[in-house]
């Protein structure tokens, strides 16, 4: 569904992602995993055209999406929850479900039935069915982070990419967050899950990638890098 | 006490003006964090290009008012097209390297260029612009309003409501406040937000050229009609806050209210001074505005 083949990105002249080769199979979720600074956020950016890439080819399908700009690549079906939810704050909940699913009500992709998908996303999410009418902003980190991945899930994406959805929440929401991508997953969401909680990520995912400094170093099935020593003593908080 | 009343109705008038012309500042700020300093001039050549409309239209044996109904499309259309062509000329490529300062000049530089334009064209003279309503003045109570005087105030209204209910209640509007809101994230839910930037041009340039020809009627028209309105336009958008479309109409209204009074009571000579004192006042006070809300830029 999606392949990424020697991606190398960056900032200015900042080479920060040297040379990723990623691939996620439809249905699948794949975890990208590493330390701060590593390149997690940025490997996302370069996906979904926030940055461009240097070098390499990003296939979405079978469609070449390196070099297309950010409004493009999500017309074409990827989808990006980004890191600090960045919600429409003054804009409703409804309002920002309703732009989630833009490329469908403005014809560029295929329209299906948005509002019945709104009500979807409200029995998804019940707290924000009960604030459907009230503005992004006012709403708690937990809630704006469901209204986040709600909106992105709005576009009937091919490949959702979700950057730190556990960030900053509270132990209990960060349940709440693993539960919705479990649902997710379920459903054959094809996802890209970049997270800090390591442990977590690998529990939920089929496939994971280890990121370090813009260099993958390790990859496997989930629950094999879940008992690697050697990942498990750099990301898993458990050192023997 | 009458006079009073008087010099409130009329300052009430220019300060819709104003308002409207601030509007305008608002739209591209709001979705660009830049703005048109040649909006005067956007206003100027919109009323100019109305008047060679309107005149041809009225050359067709159309009636005044018909002919000015006739003539609003014209020149909104017309407006859109000069803030496209402003936007693309002098700011897309400023806001592409991110570079503070580069917008100012290009659009001071295209307002300089419109208004020689403007006065090749039409001459450095001020011309009589037709009015579509009728000009003795009624009488309401105490006071005395042009017909026209009215029509501004509610043609004035009329386009701000229109131009939120299109934000409010369109998926395109919608897609306007995303950009404002945030840029990258409204990038992410396949807006492109470049557009969306031309547009508010083309919309600011519009709401211009509208206030243009709305004010047309009772001033004269000519290639110098725009500097000032553009300057007292600014400070009405400082003085109200770039955020907000009450305080743009409250200040509008506060700067041609003081204006009047100043004029009659204190001078003519001082009718500018109570304005951009309250300017001075507001910047050292409140910078965000009257009724601006702070906000915290992210570096």
């Amino acid at each position: 569904m999606l392949e990424v083949t020697n991606l190398s990105a960056g900032y200015g002249k900042v080479e920060v992602l040297h040379g990723l080769s990623i691939r996620i199979k439809p249905g699948q979720l794949v975890t990208l995993i590493g330390s701060n600074g590593a390149g997690k956020t940025t490997t996302l950016r370069a996906l979904s055209g926030m940055i461009q890439p240097t070098a390499g080819s990003i296939k979405l399908r079978d469609t070449e999406i390196a070099g297309l700009n950010t409004h493009q690549v999500t017309k074409l079906g990827l989808a990006h929850s980004p890191e600090g939810r960045r919600v429409f704050s003054t804009l409703s909940v409804r309002d920002n479900l309703e732009l989630g699913a833009f490329p469908r009500l403005t014809g560029a992709r295929p329209k299906g039935d948005v509002q019945a998908d709104i009500k979807r996303m409200f029995d998804m999410f019940p707290r924000l069915g009960e604030r459907r009418d009230q503005l992004a902003g006012t709403l708690s980190g937990g809630e704006q982070q469901m209204l986040a991945m709600g909106r992105a899930l709005m576009l009937n994406p091919d490949v959702l990419l979700l950057d730190e959805p556990s960030m900053g929440l509270a132990p209990k929401l960060v349940e709440d967050v693993f539960k919705t991508i479990r649902t997710l997953k379920q459903a054959k969401t094809t996802m890209l899950l970049v997270e800090q909680f390591a442990a977590a990520a690998l529990d939920v995912a089929d496939y994971g990638y280890v990121l370090e400094n813009g260099r993958l170093s390790t990859e496997g099935e989930a629950s094999k890098l879940r008992d690697d020593p050697a990942v498990k003593a750099a990301y898993l908080g458990q050192a023997h | 006490m009458d006079i009073l009343a008087q010099l409130v109705v009329s300052g009430i008038t220019v300060g819709m003006i104003y308002a409207v012309i601030a509007f305008g500042y608002q739209l591209t700020f709001a979705t660009s964090e830049t703005l048109n300093f040649g909006q005067g001039e956007a206003l100027m050549v919109g009323a100019l290009v109305g008047l060679t409309t309107i005149n041809f239209l009225i050359g067709l044996n159309l009636g005044t008012l018909s002919a000015y109904l006739l003539m609003l499309p014209v020149i909104m259309a017309f407006g859109l097209l000069q803030g496209s062509i402003v936007e693309f000329l002098g700011v897309r490529k400023a806001i592409a390297i991110k570079s503070e300062a580069g917008w100012i000049m290009a659009t001071i530089a295209i307002g300089i260029i419109i208004k020689n334009l403007a006065e090749n064209i039409w001459g450095r003279d001020a011309l009589k612009f037709p009015s579509p309503l009728a000009e003795a003045s009624l009488q309401i109570g105490p006071v005395r309003i042009q017909p026209m005087e009215i029509a501004i105030v509610v043609g004035a209204l009329l386009l701000m409501l229109a131009v939120e209910l299109f934000n409010r209640r369109s998926i395109y509007g919608k897609a306007v406040v995303a950009t404002a809101n945030d840029r990258d994230a409204a990038g992410l839910m396949g807006i492109n937000t470049k557009s969306v930037i031309t547009f508010s041009y083309a919309l600011s340039s519009m709401a211009a050229a509208f206030a243009g020809v709305l004010v047309a009627p009772i001033t004269l028209t000519g290639a110098s009609m725009g500097a000032v309105l553009g300057l007292k336009a600014f400070a009405v958008a400082i003085i109200g806050g770039l955020s907000s479309g009450i305080g743009l109409i409250v200040g509008g209204l506060i700067l041609g209210i003081t204006e009047n009074l100043t004029g009659y009571y204190i001078s003519s000579g001082y009718k500018d001074v109570p304005g951009l004192v309250l300017l001075l006042l507001v910047l050292s006070l409140k910078p965000s505005g009257l009724f601006g809300k702070a906000t915290i830029k992210k570096v």
